[in-house]
């Protein structure tokens, strides 16, 4: 689950322009290494290390096909991102409704101490 | 810790029946956030609130269904401006373990005979992460996200 020092390989992981590409272009669909290294004009060797940093993040996941390895768009960490802001929304509407609950008692209680 | 422009943020606002003292005082009050803060539950659990009301001190609010469930929530005071504004530094922790830190500014300006207060809560992922869903669309992740944004 989340944890600060994995978020923070996440955003790393998103900060360099090379990897955001490779992620838009897994967004279309799962592709093997050899076809995210073509068009990116990268060796093998390199796409492979930016791939080995997005699946470290939690970005990506690999599987071997055959005889080559295919990559995928891992949405696991962008979830657990996701995660704590709906939780957070949660706890503030809660803490909200019941202040405002809270304070229209109070209000209603000294105005009936006036009558 | 970057500043709100940088980083991915949580705004909610809510007009309030009181005075911004008496919000402020509410707000604050471990005793008043005890009542507050179960009095719309239906189900009995289990909340306990401690404050040090102080630049430095903290608060910690320890909330669930039973002991094993309970969300932890430990605010430090950095800035005290009664009644119009407070910030502090939140480190969240679920019962499984995760944990997150992140700035929560909260200000009450009086407003239309009552209170509008407004909570802030940023630095949940960071300028690349929002940089990327405004250039990609991914799995619906930014119509979410945007939702969130723009509350």
């Amino acid at each position: 689950m989340v944890q600060q020092d994995t978020l923070d390989r996440t955003f790393a992981a998103l900060a360099d322009a090379t990897r955001r590409e490779i992620l838009a272009r897994l967004g279309a669909g799962p592709a093997t290494i050899g076809e995210l290294a073509e068009p990116a004009g990268m060796t093998l060797t390199g796409l492979k290390k930016h791939v080995q940093v997005l699946e470290d993040a939690g970005l990506v996941t690999t599987a071997k096909v055959g005889r080559s390895r295919q990559c995928r768009l891992g949405t696991e960490r962008l979830d657990e991102a996701m995660e704590w802001i709906t939780l957070y929304q949660g706890l503030w509407e809660r803490r909200l409704d019941g202040l405002e609950a809270f304070l229209t008692l109070e209000k209603g209680r000294n105005n009936d101490e006036r009558h | 810790m970057t500043n709100d422009t940088d980083t991915l943020s949580l705004t909610m606002s809510r007009q309030l029946p009181a005075s911004p003292d008496e919000v402020f005082d509410a707000y604050t009050d471990a005793e008043k956030q005890k009542i507050w803060f179960s009095i719309l539950d239906t189900e009995p659990g289990i909340v306990e609130i401690d404050v040090d009301l102080r630049v430095g001190g903290e608060q910690t609010a320890k909330w669930g269904p039973s002991r094993d469930e309970l969300f932890v929530e430990t605010q430090v005071f950095r800035e005290i401006d009664r009644p119009n504004r407070l910030v502090t530094t939140s480190t969240g922790s679920t019962p499984d373990g995760m944990t997150m830190t992140t700035e929560i500014v909260v200000t009450f300006e009086p407003h239309d005979d009552g209170t509008l207060m407004t909570v802030t809560q940023s630095g949940f992922p960071n300028v690349e992460m929002r940089d990327f869903f405004t250039q990609h669309a991914w799995v619906g992740a930014f119509d979410r996200i945007e939702a969130y944004l723009t509350r």
